[in-house]
Parts: structure tokens; C-alpha cells; sequence
């Protein structure tokens, strides 16, 4: 499938900002599932950025601005070839080892009530996580709303998951309940990151974040490296295109492969890769400092060329 | 362990004076009275002009103190510091290997030689590192090896400094008093010179400068301010090697390179010998709230326009956890067994081991792994009932926050106290700078618990510090 992507975004450095600097995961790379045949990524400073690889195997910039004025906007624009591999990406140089793809992060701590069922299953790996695939997913879908795990996970308020909507301030991204989180305390590998992360801008907002952290955290805890992959989504029907998250996880024999728990389903050829890390703050498409009132997702033009 | 004599450097057991020491005793033999408590006393006065002061965590007033400095200089023999420079040598250059392959392959923990859990779910362990190859390969350059002694060849390492390791200004004003207060001594005496230390730190930083840096490239020691307690030795270092003292808002990140703001205009930054924290380094990767660092540091490093001194995540290789592994690692990347011993450290995590510990606690001296400056420790001879309860409540709490020792005799060196000459209990920490070569500075810094029977050492806990002899042969 070819693809046009338009994606903008703005900033809003604070009023007397001496010196602007960001950082970028907005360009997208060749890869065994996509071909690259246009990317640009246009932002005042772009001229002067320095490109560099980031630790997870990313295309990373960065850019800085003296004296920014006013909302800076940051425009991306590719034309990508995409081919369904049925999610497998297999072994790409460069990336870093799968066993990095282990390691606990607070945004993707899992509960146990998730993941227990797996343990020690006597499945294949990929048997385990396209059956975990299906778990968050009905874990989070309010219209699976009822089940066991549904009702353990949501605690007694019955507060329902973050649907959309402009939740940026929401720390806990998974979007599960504190106490489905201290659920996971059980598996807690004692990893401390920084609280307050409010650079990053978490792009895309939840749902798609909190199905990519559950499954990855998940995974994880059954001792599977997964991460959290960003990119865009071409919308089905008269569905419009977004940017969006999923997972990827490692299989000894495959290599990776996409787990997209929101649509369940791994990633065809309506998935473009754009970048992969921890959890949603190592793969935020923009960070910078100062971060004043953040990042804002002016939105994504997606269309289907030929 | 505990119940040996513990060594004395400078007499053996029959009252005879151990051949390095021979000149000291023949000098210290023919001093008139009072001669030491007038040294003392122009020794304070001479560190207080150097204006050598350091804050103590936690106290009071938050005054500066003067670290308390001893007359009696330690004396390390040509043959013993051979043996232990080697064994020095080996472990940093076993440790950067280590470093490289944690944030690259990853090959120790494939081959199951350290549980994979220890390094990746480990603070100290920065993922942002990962594939980043620093100049030279070198992560760790500057290094303090803190070592003890416990008989006359029986040396072993306390624990490996990797991050940001400091005293070594003590090391250089001790030295300078200790010519100051007794000249004569060094002309009886060939004692290997270690002024020499601030060039070697120079030549260490300029050769890890990027690639197109220049035949001078800019150096500059990037410190957290005034308020931080190694302040001074920041200022000191600067200024011994001919670099700019800097604090963050000095620096900015233009282009994806590195300048200080100048009088004359921005001037590129090539080495930046940082003694501020991983953490505060860089709001845009690390911490967001930090004041203290430059937005934009860390990928500039990472875009190969930097150097970073130390490089950060090296606390994954004197995690304390880690370190009970470090004569696995030496095996593993150079095939050579370890030549310094590491001190038999017990797992807590393990039922039997620390079934043992919680039985023997009052014999042993208990870490928290996260712990440093001998906050958060307990040494079980020392301590009182109360505090070995507390302790085993903390360890069968968390059994992993906690690495535990038995308690060494640490060797003893004549101390000049209120009571006279007296043994005292020291340990030894050598510098170490590692660039396009090892250099380690004979000798190193010689703390000593002042207090009687006492094996705190650090200077936040009543320690003092000695001049160290390295003899030339």
C-alpha cells in the first residue's frame, strides 16, 4: 500500500525562552514491513539539527531554537510503501539486544491479574502473546465490560478506561486503576524511573498508549522482551488515519513481531513504523525543555496513493 | 576476622620497624617535644588558607570544616605498590570492557555469567546509553579504587568508584603541606611524586575528545555550584589543569554541539569533566526538574560532539550488588584471574547465607546497596543491640537492599593524637585515570578513623586523612 502521511504538531515554548531544545522520533525508517520514499520533517532549527541515533535504534534530531516567538509548528511529511509481513519484522541490524526490551519501566508495570494465566504455559511464545494480545484487549475494552479480570482490574469505582479525549496531564498511562497497579508490586523489579516526566509530550494519547503499555508490561513480566512502537495508522472505510502505538515483541526464532492490542490484530500493511522504546516516554515523537504548555497534536492527514 | 591483632604497617609484632618506615622512625625518633603538635597546628593553619574545606551532610550549623589531616605520612613500598597498581590496572581496564559490553551486546549476561535482572532492572543502569560508542571506548576515565589492608600481602578492594569519585584534591594539599611541614623528611626519603596528578588529568581528557576536536580542545569541569560539597575540589581541579569551572546555565547546546557563554562570544566545548549526577545531567533525557544540567547535554554526546567525563551509567559497574561480581568479569574479558581480592561479600537473598547473617550480625558490617559515604551502613562490632535488631529488620524486609561483610581488621598506621602516637585504623584510595593510556597516581589518599578502634574512614563520619608514601625503589 502507498501511503501520504501529513502530520503537525505545535509548540508553545514559555514567553521569554531563551533557548528552545527538542528532541525528535518523528523520522521514519526503511524496514523489513515499509519503504521510505519520501520523509521531511520540517521545525524552525531544523537547518541548523544535529541528526544522531538514539539508544533503541532510532532516527533522532536535535534541534534548537534561540528566542523562540510564539507556537513553533513541526510538520511531517512522507510518502511510504507498506506490505503486510503479518506483524513479523524478524532481526533488524542495528537494533539494540532484545533483552534490553526487558526492563521494567513505571509505565509499564502490568498487573498481575493479567498476565498470571501465562505463566509457565506449555504454549509456543507466539500461542502466548497473541492469546495475550486478545487478554488486553478485552481487558480494556469497556464493551468486554463484566468479565473477572474487567471487574478486579477497575477497583471499586468502576471508573472506566480513558477513552481519547485531551488526558495528557494522566500520569498513569496504563490507564488501569492504582489499584491494579500496586496489583503488580508482586512483580515489581524494584526499577525506579523518574516521577513527573511532563517534558515528553505522550504521544498518541490513550487508548492506543494504554493497550501498547499493558501488553509490553505484560509481556515483560513473563520474561518476554517487548517494546512500544509508535507510528501511524491508515483509518478503515471512511475511519480517518491517526497516529498511533502498539507493541512489538521478541521471538527467539522470528525476531520481533507487532502485537497491535487495541485492534487485535498484528500490524498489516495500515501500519507505518515510526519509532520504539521502553514505553511511551523513550519513544516520545517530541520532548523539549523548557516544556511550557507541552505539545499539541494539531492532527494527521492520511491517504491512500494509487 | 574480628578478633585478629590488626596489622600495624609501621611495627611488626617483636616492636621492630618495618623496612619502609625505617627513615620515618629514625626522623620521628629525633623530633624534640611538642615538635608534632607544632606541625598539627601549622598544618591546620595551612589548610585553612588553601581554604580546603568540605560540608557534612546533615549537620547542624552546615559549616565547612577543615578535614582533620594527619603528620604521619602512610608509606607504601616500591614492591608492594607494583603488586597493587597491577592488580589496579587490571580491574579498570576489566570494568570499562564490562561497561562497553553491558550497553552494547551484552555477551556476559548471554553467557549467564551475571543474572540479567541484576544489570537491567538496575537503577544504576541507563538504557539511554545503549549503543553509544564514547571516545576510545573508554566510559569510566576517572577512577577511585578504595582498598584495605589486612596483613602484609593481603590487600583487598572495599569497592570500585566509578561515577564521580572525589578527595583526590586532598590527596594533592596533603602532599603540599606535608613538604611544607617537613622538608627535611623528603630528602632523606626517594618518595614518588604525585603533583604531577592534574597534567595526567589534562592529558587524560584532551585524548578522549571527540574527532575533529583540534589539537587543544576545550576542556571544561562542569560542577553543580557552590553549595555542593566537593565544590571545592571542583574549583581546585579547574584550576590545577588550566580548564574553565563552569555551572550549567554557563553551557548551552547550539547545532547539536556544545558552548560555554564567554565575555567574547559562545567557545566551543569539547570535554566536559562533569561531577554532577547522571540524573541532573540533562533535563531533555534525564531528570526534567533539574536546574543544575545543560537541556540537550546528552544527545549532543550522543551525536559524538561531546565527551562526557565520566560517561553516565558507569554506576552499573560499582553498583554493590555488582561488585560481588567483578572477579567474574576480569575472568571473562581479559581471561586472567583477578589479581586484587574482593572482600567475601554474603547474598542476602539467599535463605541460608542470610539465616547466617541475622545470627552473626553483631560480627558483621551490613551496606545498603545504594548507600554511600557511610550513610545507611552498620558495622556490627561498633554498633548497639538496638541497632543489629534494626538492621535485621531491614534485611529480612528487603533481604536485596542490602550486601553484608564480614568485618575486616583494617590495617593500622601510627596517627598522631591527644594521647600521643597512637594505631589507627586506614584504608587507601588510589586515582586512577584511564584515556589512550592507565595512569594511576602512586599512591592515592589515605583516610583514617581518627577515633580509637574505630574503621570508619570517611570524612563525613570523623575520618582524617594522611599523606601517602609510595617509596621509589
Amino acid at each position: 500500500m502507498r501511503i501520504s502521511i501529513r502530520h503537525q504538531l505545535s509548540i508553545s515554548p514559555p514567553p521569554g525562552t531563551a533557548n528552545l531544545v527538542l528532541q525528535t522520533l518523528l523520522t521514519s525508517r526503511n524496514g523489513p514491513a515499509q519503504r521510505i520514499e519520501s520523509w521531511t520533517l520540517d521545525l524552525p532549527g531544523m537547518e541548523n539539527a544535529a541528526p544522531f541515533e538514539d539508544a533503541f535504534g532510532n532516527s533522532a534530531f536535535l534541534v534548537n531554537q534561540a528566542r523562540p516567538e510564539g507556537p513553533l509548528l513541526v510538520e511531517v511529511n512522507g510518502v511510504v510503501e507498506t506490505q503486510d509481513t503479518h506483524g513479523v519484522l524478524g532481526k533488524l541490524a542495528g537494533d539494540p539486544v532484545p533483552a534490553l526490551f526487558r526492563r521494567m519501566t513505571r509505565l509499564t508495570r502490568a498487573p498481575v491479574t493479567l498476565y498470571g494465566k501465562f505463566r509457565g504455559s506449555k504454549d509456543s511464545r507466539i500461542d502466548v502473546l497473541h492469546a495475550l494480545m486478545l487478554r488486553v484487549s478485552e481487558t480494556l475494552d469497556p464493551a468486554a465490560a463484566g468479565t473477572g479480570a474487567q471487574a478486579q482490574m477497575q477497583g471499586e469505582d468502576g471508573q472506566s478506561q480513558s477513552q481519547g479525549g485531551q488526558s495528557q496531564g494522566e500520569q498513569n498511562a496504563t490507564g488501569v486503576t492504582e489499584q491494579a497497579l500496586s496489583l503488580a508490586s508482586e512483580d515489581d523489579a524494584g526499577v525506579v524511573e523518574a516521577e513527573g516526566h511532563e517534558v515528553a509530550a505522550r504521544l498518541p494519547r490513550p487508548p492506543a498508549t494504554d493497550y501498547a503499555h499493558l501488553f509490553v508490561g505484560a509481556a515483560r513480566a513473563l520474561g518476554i522482551p517487548a517494546r512500544y512502537v509508535t507510528g501511524y495508522l491508515v483509518g478503515e472505510g471512511d475511519e480517518p488515519g491517526a497516529f498511533h502505538a502498539w507493541a512489538e515483541a521478541y521471538d527467539d526464532k522470528l525476531g520481533w513481531i507487532g502485537f497491535d492490542a487495541m485492534l487485535e490484530l498484528c500490524p498489516t500493511d495500515r501500519h507505518v513504523r515510526l519509532a520504539a522504546g521502553l514505553d511511551s516516554l523513550s519513544a516520545a515523537p517530541l520532548r523539549c525543555v523548557p516544556a511550557g504548555d507541552g505539545v499539541q497534536d494539531l492532527g494527521v492527514q492520511i491517504d491512500i496513493l494509487d | 576476622m574480628a578478633d585478629k591483632t590488626p596489622f600495624d604497617e609501621m611495627y611488626n609484632a617483636d616492636g621492630s620497624v618495618r623496612e619502609p618506615y625505617r627513615a620515618l622512625a629514625e626522623w620521628l625518633a629525633e623530633q624534640p617535644d611538642k615538635a608534632l603538635t607544632l606541625m598539627q597546628s601549622d598544618a591546620e593553619a595551612i589548610f585553612r588558607r588553601l581554604g580546603i574545606t568540605f560540608a557534612v551532610y546533615g549537620s547542624e550549623e552546615g559549616t565547612e570544616k577543615v578535614i582533620p589531616f594527619d603528620v604521619i605520612p602512610r608509606i607504601i613500598s616500591a614492591a608492594e605498590w607494583r603488586r597493587l597498581s597491577k592488580g589496579i590496572d587490571q580491574r579498570v581496564r576489566a570494568l570499562n570492557a564490562f561497561l562497553h559490553d553491558i550497553y552494547h551486546r551484552q555477551e556476559i549476561l548471554k553467557a549467564g555469567r551475571i543474572p540479567e535482572k541484576l544489570i537491567l532492572q538496575n537503577a544504576a543502569f541507563a538504557p539511554e546509553m545503549m549503543g553509544l560508542d564514547p571516545a576510545k571506548g573508554v566510559y569510566a576515565h576517572i577512577i577511585g579504587v578504595d582498598i584495605v589492608r589486612v596483613g602484609p600481602d593481603d590487600f583487598y578492594v572495599l569497592e570500585d568508584n566509578l561515577r564521580t569519585p572525589s578527595g583526590v584534591s586532598y590527596m594533592l594539599e596533603d602532599r603540599e603541606a606535608m613538604m611544607m611541614l617537613a622538608p627535611d623528611l623528603f630528602q632523606r626519603t626517594k618518595v614518588a611524586p604525585v603533583e604531577n596528578y592534574p597534567e595526567n588529568l589534562r592529558r587524560t581528557l584532551e585524548s578522549v575528545a571527540p574527532e575533529g576536536s583540534g589539537s587543544s580542545p576545550n576542556i571544561v569541569v562542569l560542577t553543580p555550584g557552590i553549595y555542593n560539597s566537593a565544590y571545592f575540589e571542583h574549583s581546585f581541579l579547574a584550576d590545577q589543569m588550566g580548564a574553565t569551572l563552569c555551572e550549567g546555565p554557563d553551557l548551552f547546546v547550539d547545532g547539536g554541539k556544545v558552548y560555554m557563554r564567554t565575555t567574547t562570544g559562545p567557545e566551543r566545548v569539547h570535554v566536559i569533566y562533569r561531577r554532577i549526577d547522571d540524573d541532573y545531567l540533562d533535563p531533555l533525557t534525564f531528570r526534567p526538574d533539574s536546574m543544575l544540567g545543560v537541556p540537550g547535554l546528552f544527545n549532543a554526546y550522543r551525536a559524538g560532539n561531546v565527551t562526557l567525563v565520566n560517561a553516565p551509567g558507569t554506576g552499573i559497574a560499582d553498583d554493590k550488588a555488582v561488585y560481588t561480581y567483578v572477579p567474574e568479569i576480569i575472568e571473562f574479558y581479559l581471561g586472567e584471574k583477578a589479581l586484587l581480592q574482593n572482600v567475601p561479600t554474603y547474598n542476602c537473598t539467599d535463605d541460608e547465607q542470610r539465616n547466617w547473617v541475622l545470627e552473626n550480625i553483631a560480627d558483621l558490617v551490613v551496606k545498603e546497596v545504594h548507600g554511600s559515604g557511610g550513610y545507611g551502613m552498620m558495622v556490627g562490632p561498633t554498633a548497639t543491640k538496638a541497632q543489629h535488631q534494626e538492621f535485621r529488620r531491614k534485611i529480612e524486609a528487603r533481604p536485596d537492599n542490602y550486601i553484608v561483610q564480614p568485618t575486616l581488621a583494617l590495617s593500622t598506621c601510627p596517627t598522631f593524637v591527644n594521647a600521643g602516637i597512637a594505631p589507627r585504623h586506614v584504608d587507601l584510595r588510589p586515582y586512577v585515570l584511564v584515556g589512550d593510556e592507565v595512569r594511576i597516581t602512586p599512591g592515592g589518599l589515605t583516610r583514617v578513623a581518627l577515633k580509637k578502634g574505630s574503621l570508619v574512614v570517611n570524612s563525613s563520619q570523623g575520618g582524617g586523612t594522611k599523606d601517602t608514601w609510595v617509596l621509589e625503589d
